[in-house]
């Protein structure tokens, strides 16, 4: 039950310019309950201390972008009625081993503070937190309507953090672990969901590397009528998901196990039958280990599929185009470089609805390349050739080993639209391989021409004429990635002092120093972190922010202990919480 | 044969005013394109622009074995024993196997506890005199000095190991020391490869 703030009508004789803050609470509340961006949600309680109260009386959603810019206490002092909790922690570069291991963003002291100002708590969409097992069983059995948990890129709990949450949580409908790293002690897990649980809608545990007992997943999906998202891992087999398939033909998201089989199937004919009685399918991903003579029984599915994440898949160029064929109405498609330019071309003949593609390398560390058909990946022509095909583009992430400044104006002439845009051409430092120039004029005609674009990621040879187009152009820029680029500390300040919209700043190996960090100073407040690793900063530059922004944390990550004035990794962030009281001895806030 | 080479840092435009060979720099950024360097088509020849301090000579000829297209040295390279580069979060390795997969969780080291037994990322840093950024680069994906030096040289276009197939007959320019776990500075080279990579705790490269 919401618990309803009274407060009296205020009757007294108002100006028509007052008559419009005398609603009633009651009535503004209702009406904000349709507000559910957070953004708007800001806005709104920007506006006056009527509305501040109405909206924070009336949010039901809370989300919490950096974990330590705010303290649990706060959040509950200030919403009393939270339903659903979204919480984010380490920097992303995490993801690629530069913040060391036991960093922080631990998920416990935040429960503890919403167990007892949340009881009633439904949700926690969690990502790149540490979750322990103690965490997960606390969780579980502190809120009893307890409904949906997602973990991203998370790590710290294992197996028996799950069996508390499928032991307790007795009205949970989803469970989804993607890409966390878990300890796994084991598949029993699955089978503590009890008999007479019902309510599971989604589960995804796609990467997790044991096996779960097959018997109890078969009897979980046969009860829970509602289920509407499952992704296993890969060692349900292709036989195991046609019995899966044949009890929730009403599936509407599908990750696959492993997509071949050893000993045969009981008929192909049963394998598409299964697949046939499922109309609903939008999206498909898994499909490890394929084995193309199974991948027509998919055929059936493709019509409808607006997403499919073939990024676990090695496809070649042929099996991707007849696979495509199928699927018209495709929205967004991951695929390896395995399907080198032929498979994007067939993109772009078939597929004339994408928005979104994501080129993933197969093998990003070997260069030494051996692929059946002798190819190396994806290149700048594949690139141009969807943007041909596919005039809805607005979001790409590509990893590829060669590019040209041409062939990326031509993309973004085509596809004038891009919101995110993240090229990755993966050997360091590398120019335009026809012309030997820099890749400065690709990411200037990319900044020049969309001018939605939300998200960049630069890379390739960069000087700072590079940086001083996206401050000159990227007017609407909230999240820049830099790696290896730069000439010198211009380049930085120009985003700074460019780039009004700018929230998330993320820099490694780059030729910026003091100067450059300092720069920003009237700008980190209105942003919510930046990283900086493999920089010139020093830790004198640092100090300096820190004393001049006080309402910033300036963090230094130092893990050795020699060359004392250098600051290897600088993570900045504003907060109202204060220096962080559990950082570990190798944080130092200054 | 001798081939173009430079994996040049961004900070290279910084060293310009060391370079003696002011008008070269432009080419040592080039790095081998990805078909230079693993197909058998010959690149235009021309010399190997690493620039140092001490000026370049005749030197550049005698270091041009350690660039031939020798599979095991090429399968090394600077990028691999970069930490966290590419960019790449998660595994989407072929399957060709477990091997394959393994072999990539072992690179991505501590975060991700892919339960698999066998080699653990070692990072040591590497700092070089007169070099403000320090690099990292990960021991275990090498299997000899002669593998490390090379993504050394990778690292630092600026200095020379000036070392060759044969380590008897190596020159160097600069010396690579490391630290041992006892705190002492040790030359690079002198014990068995093995015993090396027990004990070192970081790299450094004096002049």
């Amino acid at each position: 039950m919401a618990i309803k703030k009274k407060k009296e009508l205020d009757t007294e004789e108002k100006s028509p310019e007052n008559r419009i803050l005398s609603f009633p609470d009651e009535v503004l509340e209702r009406v904000l309950i349709f507000v559910k961006c957070h953004k708007d949600r800001s806005a709104v309680s920007l506006v006056c201390r009527d509305w501040y109260n109405a909206e924070r009386w009336s949010r039901t959603h809370v989300f919490i972008g950096n974990c330590y810019s705010v303290s649990p206490e706060m959040v509950a002092r200030r919403f009393p009625n939270i339903r659903s909790v979204t919480l984010k922690g380490k920097p992303r570069f995490y993801d690629f081993n530069l913040v060391p291991p036991n960093w922080g963003a631990d998920l416990h002291p935040w429960l503890v503070v919403f167990a007892s100002a949340y009881p009633f708590l439904e949700e926690f969409r969690l990502k790149r937190m540490t979750v322990t097992d103690e965490s997960l069983d606390f969780l579980a059995r502190s809120f009893p309507e307890f409904k949906a948990l997602s973990l991203v890129s998370c790590d710290g709990f294992s197996t028996d953090g799950l069996a508390s949450i499928a032991t307790y949580c007795r009205n949970l409908t989803e469970l989804d672990i993607q890409e966390s790293g878990i300890d796994d002690l084991g598949g029993s897990w699955l089978s503590c969901f009890p008999d007479s649980f019902t309510s599971l809608e989604a589960l995804n545990f796609a990467n997790l590397h044991s096996e779960v007992n097959f018997d109890a997943l078969e009897r979980l999906v046969a009860r829970c009528k509602s289920l509407k998202v499952l992704k296993v891992n890969k060692h349900v087999t292709l036989e195991q998901i046609r019995r899966l398939l044949v009890r929730s033909p009403q599936l509407t998201e599908l990750g696959t196990g492993s997509f071949s089989q050893d000993q045969k199937l009981r008929s192909d004919a049963d394998l598409e039958s299964a697949f046939s009685n499922c109309k609903n399918f939008n999206t498909l991903s898994g499909l490890w280990e394929v084995s193309s003579v199974y991948l027509p029984a998919l055929y059936p599915v493709c019509a409808n599929l607006t997403f499919l994440n073939l990024s676990y898949t090695a496809l070649q160029s042929t099996e991707l185009a007849k696979l495509l064929q199928n699927c018209p109405l495709l929205r967004r498609l991951w695929v390896l470089d395995t399907v080198e330019d032929k498979g994007l071309e067939a993109v772009a003949s078939s597929c004339h609805l994408l928005e979104e593609l994501r080129v993933f390398p197969a093998d990003p560390f070997d260069q030494e390349v051996i692929m059946e058909g002798g190819g190396s990946g994806v290149t700048e022509s594949g690139f141009v050739a969807v943007s041909e095909g596919c005039p809805n583009l607005h979001y790409v992430l590509y990893f590829c080993r060669q590019m040209t400044n041409a062939a990326v104006a031509t993309v973004v002439r085509n596809c004038p639209n891009f919101t995110h845009f993240r090229l990755c051409i993966m050997n360091m430092c590398q120019p335009d391989y026809l012309t030997n120039e820099p890749m400065d004029e690709a990411f200037g005609s990319v900044v020049k021409t969309c001018s939605k674009l939300q998200r960049l990621a630069v890379s390739g040879l960069l000087t700072d004429r590079a940086f001083e187009y996206i401050g000159t152009y990227a007017k609407n820029l909230e999240t820049l990635s830099v790696a290896f680029a730069g000439s010198s500390d211009r380049g930085m300040q120009c985003v700074l002092e460019g780039c009004p919209k700018l929230r998330k700043l993320e820099i490694r190996d780059c030729p910026f120093g003091n100067a450059a960090l300092l720069s920003g100073l009237e700008r980190y407040e209105s942003m919510r972190s930046l990283w900086m690793s493999a920089c010139n900063l020093t830790m004198n530059g640092c100090q300096l922010l820190a004393r001049k922004m006080p309402r910033l944390n300036v963090e230094v990550i130092k893990e050795d202990e020699s060359d004392d004035m250098h600051a290897e990794k600088v993570y900045v962030y504003r907060s109202v919480a204060g220096p962080r009281r559990d950082a570990p001895p190798f944080v130092l806030t200054l | 044969m001798e081939l173009e080479l430079g994996l040049a840092l961004p900070n290279n435009h910084l060293m310009k005013g060391l370079d003696l060979n002011d008008g070269s720099t432009t080419n040592s950024y080039r790095k081998r394109g990805f078909e230079e360097a693993f197909e058998e088509v010959i690149p235009k020849a021309t010399l190997p622009l690493f620039v140092h301090k001490n000026g370049g000579d005749g030197d550049d000829e005698n270091d041009s074995p350690q660039l031939k297209n020798s599979p095991e040295l090429n399968s090394i390279s600077g990028n691999r024993a970069l930490v966290g580069w590419p960019p790449v979060k998660h595994p989407r390795r072929r399957s060709a196997g477990g091997g394959a997969e393994e072999r990539w969780s072992e690179h991505c080291g501590s975060n991700s506890d892919d339960g698999g037994g066998g080699r653990r990322a070692k990072c040591v840093k590497v700092k070089m005199e007169g070099v403000a950024i320090g690099r990292k680069v990960d021991l275990s994906l090498h299997d000899s000095y002669e593998e490390l030096f090379h993504t050394l040289n990778q690292m630092f276009p600026n200095m020379q190991h000036g070392f060759a197939h044969h380590p008897h007959h190596h020159r160097r320019r600069f010396m690579v020391t490391y630290e041992d776990g006892e705190g002492d500075w040790l030359l690079v080279g002198d014990m068995p490869w093995e015993d090396f990579i027990r004990s070192v705790k970081r790299l450094k490269i004096l002049s």
